[in-house]
């Protein structure tokens, strides 16, 4: 037997040890290296069993981390309603899509399932995206059910969902100018919801003083005016002129606030707020409403009108020309630039400024809108721009400052900040007395036979005693004003006796036809919408109709019956207002 | 010689069996049964595809263990050069005709099975070097030329894989064989020269891996490098770990892992899912079995007269530890994903039992723990 190797510790128990040099020191070794092998691995178990329990109790998972990162609303934005609490704005919750690119395995593979369920996004896009190196990126906001299912069944792993909410307007088009929009993360971005976007994220309501069964009776009446004349817009409004809320206030074209991608910027373009038009012969209320309260002219008196005024190279001339001596109402009646250049002159320059700033002409509007437009005014004030101005050319105002205006015009003189948000009741702001009571009841009476006589008869409505004047513009353009592009529009109140309401249509470059006689000035186009508004509008509100000698729609076979009656309806108005200044007095 | 070690030489196959340490096949069979039972919900609670085959192999394996447990130590003493080189012509084999699975030349098709040679080089190139430094005394191991050979013999299978390429199984070659060297008793600078050489060549090393290869490495080392890629295997891990807790979802309800955002849960990533499901606790006594078994080859290496039993068991228990080691440690994001499956667990045959082959030759160390073995031949006796 060769000396066998042996070693271990029952060899050491079972024979005599020798201690021999060499056989110790390979005992020792051995028992050593297996000492310490066993160590390693005891430390080994240990890093182990300290990782498991590192991960399993006391992980943070990575995937809730990023949900929680994720903007996620709070309070849900606030609701709009109308007047009357119709919903006009509000916010749904919806489910918003989103992917963590470094968990994206395969951002192509992964694009093209989402693509599938998103036509409308772009593919190669998608797949740039989710090939990024960050850790959030928005696939597609604001899902419906439906979306958010089929996202589910792709399974993607990296994509995930975020609760948000979306802001959804129940009545479509119909008050979008004012509504306004808001942008994907449910900030407001133009309109009430920008005005108010603080009230509003706040989870407070905001109530507007819109009317919208009105609003939707002038959307609709104005409509069917621009597809009729073949308008390129409109705009209208309905004013109390007693708290100076605003009933409605329409712009066309206009655009769905649900779907704001899909408009184009043309249509969100306010006309009420932000367009300012040369708005004509609506401003002869203005002018003779100053002539009589500065006492300049009196319904007694007149200016000639035989021939066109000639002043330095302008020529002013009348569009219903009836080439004589014209008295004051006959001035508003047949429109007579002639007559108010006159009359403006007489009153002056620095007094005409004066009243066209208190009535708010001359200023940018105050109202609780962003898209507020700044009027256009002459620099320098001439002559020439009195006269210009008394026919309302050479100043650009906006439709609501106008009506604003025509307000003061009829309340009995008072001009009354506009407002968007419905008052509830609350006394209305005192307002600033810009014309006599006097002044304003004789000009009620010259716009009352404007409609029965004059211009605005198509504004006549039976037992409601609309009261108005009409105006027609030529547009400026390119510095020459075009007779075929005009903006056409009247403005009315009603009733005229004690006018509650001042109703205003716009409409933008109206072309005649053979209904018109291919006319398209405001009496043809404008005037026929108010009347439609307030014959629709006046049972809403309960007003009810009155019949007797006044309201009764009259017919004239000739123009000469008509015009011999409206001298006779002048005598008889002169001669009530004497009564009942010589009664108050 | 004593007269019981005499007569443990002489021991009849029935008094074998009675030697055998059945503890450790219970823990053994524990950690097989685990295995079934993660394949069974790894499959959303089917038998199919994997659980019953799994248990199939695990019986195939637990013969083949008990039979080589009771087997002479001194055949396998003889043989063991024969075994590795057949194993090393086997794997020169791959180079050849191996079939080409998973990207890497692994499997040998023998018709009846695809064996993987690289598996059972672990075992082959235990025992081979057992014997080598059986026959060597204390102050031979401190000469650089007597090293030399077992160098070779780790280098060439070592290569072989690594060209396959399989840098797991090759790191796992190198790593065994170097605790064998350890305790065989190489003076530690000797190690320490080894390590500094290695450093040394990291370069040239990393010129020679693969694309995917230095992937992994560079994740390791910067997990958000890559979290799509390579690093997305173990953020899923992660977040099964982290989702299962101290208690664990339950049986069959992990989500990570049945909703498919685990890959290879019935592979390489069992582990995760065992978490996921059981827990920090379920996680714990696995690692307790493991730990026990381990304990089981410590001290069969201690028990063992001979050196070359010793070092037997020493090199099994190495291979095992490094098994379960490298696969927690991977999908805990310890160290770098390489695709080494979980002892017992993992879903894959030729890795189960040679693994349990290797615990019949560590058995068979403890029931022959007397015998006396010459140093260069198969022992006297025979």
């Amino acid at each position: 037997m060769t000396e066998p190797r042996q070693n271990g510790l029952r060899d050491t128990d079972q024979r005599p040890i020798r201690l021999e040099g060499t056989r110790s020191r390979a005992l020792d070794v051995a028992r050593n290296r297996l000492l310490m092998a066993g160590a390693v691995f005891g430390l080994a178990f240990f890093i182990v069993a300290v990782r498991v329990i590192d991960l399993t109790a006391f992980a943070q998972v990575p995937r809730a981390g990023l949900v929680n990162d994720a903007p996620r609303p709070v309070v849900a934005r606030g609701d709009i309603r109308d007047r009357n609490g119709v919903l006009l704005a509000t916010s749904l919750p919806t489910a918003s899509v989103f992917a963590d690119p470094r968990e994206i395995i395969d951002p192509e593979g992964a694009a093209d399932k989402l693509v599938a369920v998103f036509p409308e996004l772009n593919r190669d896009r998608l797949a740039a995206k989710l090939a990024e190196d960050r850790r959030f990126v928005w696939i597609r906001r604001n899902l419906v059910p439906d979306e958010q299912h089929a996202v589910n069944l792709l399974g993607i792993p990296g994509v995930g969902f975020v609760g948000e909410e979306r802001r959804v307007y129940p009545q479509g088009n119909v008050a979008a100018h004012v509504l306004g929009l808001t942008n994907v993360d449910g900030q407001g971005v133009a309109g009430v919801e920008q005005s108010f976007n603080n009230r509003l994220g706040d989870g407070d309501g905001v109530r507007l003083s819109i009317d919208l069964r009105i609003q939707n009776a002038m959307r609709e009446e104005l409509q069917a005016a621009v597809r009729e004349f073949r308008a390129i817009g409109a705009a209208g409004l309905v004013l109390d002129t007693r708290t100076g809320e605003l009933l409605a206030t329409v712009s066309l074209p206009d655009f769905d606030p649900n779907a704001p991608g899909a408009n184009e910027d043309v249509r969100r373009f306010n006309r009420v707020t932000t367009g300012v038009y040369e708005m004509g012969s609506t401003f002869k209320l203005f002018t003779i409403a100053m002539g009589l309260d500065t006492g300049t002219t009196s319904l007694r008196g007149g200016y000639d009108a035989s021939k066109p005024l000639k002043v330095a190279r302008h020529r002013i001339s009348d569009y219903h020309a009836k080439n004589r001596w014209l008295s004051v109402p006959e001035i508003l009646v047949y429109s007579s630039n002639i007559g108010a250049a006159q009359m403006a002159m007489q009153v002056g320059g620095e007094r005409q400024r004066d009243y066209l700033g208190r009535l708010g002409l001359l200023s940018r509007a105050s109202i609780e809108l962003p898209e507020v437009g700044a009027p256009l005014r002459p620099s320098p004030w001439r002559d020439i721009n009195t006269m210009t101005v008394s026919f309302g050319h050479g100043i650009a105002v906006s439709p609501l400052q106008l009506t604003q205006a025509v307000a003061a015009v009829v309340n009995g003189g008072i001009l009354r900040p506009t407002t968007i948000l419905s008052l509830d009741g609350a006394p209305p702001p005192a307002g600033e007395r810009v014309f006599s009571a006097s002044t304003s009841r004789q000009m009620r009476a010259l716009m009352r036979l404007v409609v029965r006589y004059g211009t605005g008869r198509n504004a006549e409505v039976a037992g409601y005693k609309v009261g108005g004047k009409t105006g027609t513009a030529e547009k400026l353009i390119a510095g020459r004003y075009r007779r075929d592009k005009r903006i056409s529009s009247f403005v009315g109140a009603f009733p005229i006796d004690a006018p509650r309401y001042v109703v205003l249509a716009v409409i933008d470059e109206p072309k005649g036809n053979k209904r018109t006689y291919n006319y398209a000035t405001g009496g043809w186009v404008a005037a026929p919408v108010v009347g439609a508004v307030v014959r629709r509008m006046a049972p809403m509100l309960g007003i009810a109709p009155v019949m007797d000698d006044e309201s009764e729609p009259v017919q004239y076979r000739t123009k000469k019956a008509r015009e011999a009656a409206l001298r006779v309806a002048i005598g008889k108005t002169i001669a009530r207002i004497r009564g009942s200044q010589l009664a108050s007095n | 010689m004593t007269g019981s070690a005499f007569e443990r030489q002489q021991l009849t196959a029935s008094q074998k069996l009675l030697q055998i340490r059945w503890l450790f096949v219970v823990l053994v069979c524990l950690a097989g049964g685990i295995g079934g039972v993660m394949l069974y919900s790894a499959a959303n609670g089917d038998l199919n595809p994997w659980a019953t085959r799994h248990l199939v192999r695990f019986g195939v394996g637990l013969g083949l263990m008990i039979a080589v447990a009771v087997s002479d130590i001194r055949l396998w003493f003889r043989y063991a050069y024969v075994f590795y080189f057949v194993c090393l012509a086997l794997l020169g084999a791959v180079e050849i005709a191996g079939s080409v699975g998973m990207g890497a030349q692994r499997w040998i098709n023998l018709g009846f099975m695809n064996l993987q040679p690289s598996e059972l080089m672990k075992i082959a190139l235990v025992l081979a070097l057992a014997r080598y430094f059986h026959g060597v005394t204390i102050e031979e191991i401190g000469r650089p030329a007597v090293l030399l050979v077992p160098l070779l013999m780790v280098a060439a299978p070592s290569g072989l894989v690594l060209r396959q390429p399989d840098l797991g199984t090759a790191l796992m070659l190198v790593i065994a064989a170097g605790a064998m060297f350890f305790v065989a008793g190489v003076r530690l600078w000797k190690f320490a020269l080894v390590f500094v050489c290695g450093v040394g060549v990291l370069p040239v090393i990393w010129q020679s891996l693969h694309d995917y290869q230095r992937q992994r490495v560079l994740t390791f080392l910067n997990p958000e490098r890559d979290p799509l890629g390579a690093g997305y295997h173990i953020i899923q891990s992660k977040i099964a770990l982290g989702a299962g807790g101290v208690f664990g979802k339950g049986f069959l309800q992990g989500s990570q892992s049945h909703l498919n955002f685990l890959p290879e849960k019935q592979t390489d990533f069992v582990f995760t899912m065992l978490a996921e499901e059981f827990g920090l606790v379920g996680a714990l006594g696995l690692l307790g079995v493991y730990t026990l078994m381990l304990l089981y080859g410590f001290a069969i290496a201690a028990s063992s007269r001979s050196y070359f039993g010793r070092l037997v068991a020493v090199g099994v228990s190495m291979t095992f530890f490094l098994y379960m080691f490298i696969n927690m440690a991977m999908v805990m994001g310890l160290i770098p994903v390489v695709g080494v499956p979980l002892p017992l667990l993992s879903y894959g045959g030729t890795a189960m039992v040679t693994l349990m082959l290797g615990f019949g030759f560590m058995m068979s160390v403890y029931v022959h723990r007397d015998v006396v073995l010459g140093r260069r031949s198969s022992g006297e006796i025979l």
